[in-house]
């Protein structure tokens, strides 16, 4: 979602906020998670606003045929390709980026607005990358867990990330222009309804906030790194040391 | 969860497993393509079979997948400090447990998905050590695209022996590990097991 006014609401909040959050839970491995206080609250008001939201996307689940559901999907992902292009240049993947806009022009134009995915089939390569992911490349590689309200789960740097990309953004403003909220909500539901298989998993969880976040930050870590991320240090989760599993006070903001 | 999966993956797929027969009888390599290659022809050619009697195939994952896997060790990876002062009885029983609960839900899995994926075994590139590596796969899904998913393994006495799973990015020994340690610190490692032999057992796929 580029929801650009709701964002910079949230980003000041979470700095007003983040001053007076901190409570720390002990008994999990250390996150870089100093706002654990703040976020719980933010997931506690995500998982109200859901009561709400989660009808909405099952009943577009069930109304949507698959192929328009996956239609809708590649329309919105085929609006992000102007900020992906960026983003792959700033990375200096020039080749990527590239292709990037090749698919962005094949897209919009054979694949109607973006609706049909027709660059895959061509076997032009899809890249999913944003400022964020810029920002660790360049080595802002540890940032601390954010939860934004009504986006969800992110980062100080991803969500700043998003900001920005949002506002640099062209393509989707001039595309939503001023059925933007419309669509906008369309986005959020269709989001939404690609969570539905995981709703049981997730209220069923021990801590379903610690679930959701330990997901989210290992498969963020994985599109980093493009797929390819080091290796987890199991050495360290088999070691007794408590001191040596505190959370590092060099982590990042 | 289910995220998006990058695409640029897909072409090192073009790799398939064929390509790299100098795999070695009893490597991580070889382990995967044989075994998980064995069991998902298996149940392909056998799918009603199985269906109509899901105990043979649990049976199957138990005598030929298991072995495979070093449940022992990830269930200490998984207690970690919450493990500190068990005694090795009550280690096993949570192994045991956590054993059982997989073999029920690969089975469930399997019949499911089996006839429609396809396995890709990513060629090994610098990451082979002596004692850890990973194999790293792509498994075709039925409604197209490609799941990405990892094995961490490492040498046992016994040979190579896999001790987790790496899907999209998020491993499952990292992602129990957090919830299991502050349950068992809480309610103590008995009322674990019994809630995971009860079938409780839920986490994101």
């Amino acid at each position: 979602m580029n929801n650009r006014h709701s964002i910079i609401g949230v980003i000041l909040l979470s700095l007003l906020v983040a001053g007076c959050a901190g409570t720390q839970s002990r008994n999990t491995d250390p996150e870089n998670d100093p706002w654990e206080g703040y976020n719980r609250k933010v997931f506690a008001f995500n998982t109200a606003l859901d009561k709400v939201v989660r009808p909405i996307a099952v009943g577009y689940d069930k109304i949507t045929p698959d192929p328009v559901q996956r239609g809708v999907g590649n329309f919105f992902r085929n609006l992000d390709a102007p900020v992906t292009y960026a983003n792959l240049v700033l990375q200096g993947k020039f080749k990527q980026s590239i292709a990037t806009m090749f698919r962005f022009l094949v897209n919009s134009t054979i694949g109607l607005a973006g609706f049909f995915d027709v660059a895959t089939k061509m076997g032009i390569p899809y890249y999913n990358e944003d400022l964020g992911q810029t920002m660790a490349t360049w080595g802002y590689e540890d940032s601390r867990y954010l939860m934004i309200p009504f986006l969800g789960p992110s980062t100080f740097r991803d969500g700043t990330g998003r900001l920005v990309d949002s506002f640099l953004d062209p393509v989707t403003r001039r595309v939503y222009g001023s059925n933007r909220w419309g669509l906008y909500i369309v986005r959020g539901i269709d989001a939404r309804a690609r969570y539905l298989d995981q709703d049981a998993e997730l209220n069923e969880a021990y801590d379903p906030y610690v679930l959701m976040r330990d997901v989210w930050i290992q498969n963020r870590e994985f599109q980093i790194y493009d797929g390819d991320p080091p290796m987890t240090d199991y050495d360290l989760y088999l070691e007794d040391d408590l001191d040596a599993e505190e959370p590092a006070t060099t982590g990042g903001q | 969860m289910k995220f998006r999966i990058p695409v640029v993956l897909a072409i090192a797929s073009i790799f398939s497993s064929t390509l790299f027969a100098q795999s070695q009888a009893g490597d991580p390599v070889w382990l995967v393509e044989n075994i998980t290659g064995k069991i998902f022809a298996d149940v392909t050619e056998n799918l009603d079979e199985y269906t109509a009697n899901p105990e043979l195939l649990e049976e199957l994952v138990r005598n030929d997948l298991m072995p495979l896997l070093d449940i022992n060790y990830s269930a200490r990876l998984i207690l970690g400090r919450a493990g500190r002062g068990l005694g090795q009885e009550k280690i096993d029983a949570f192994a045991d447990s956590m054993s059982n609960l997989l073999i029920d839900r690969y089975s469930k899995g399997l019949l499911q998905f089996s006839s429609n994926i396809k396995l890709n075994v990513l060629p090994q590139r610098g990451d082979l050590n002596e004692k850890l590596t990973r194999v790293r796969t792509r498994v075709t899904l039925p409604e197209g695209g490609e799941a990405p998913v990892d094995y961490a393994f490492h040498k046992t006495p016994e040979g190579w022996k896999a001790f987790d799973v790496v899907v999209e990015g998020i491993s499952y020994v990292t992602t129990y590990r957090n919830q299991i340690m502050p349950e068992v610190q809480a309610d103590g490692i008995d009322s674990v097991i019994e809630r995971l032999n009860t079938g409780q057992m839920q986490l994101a796929d």
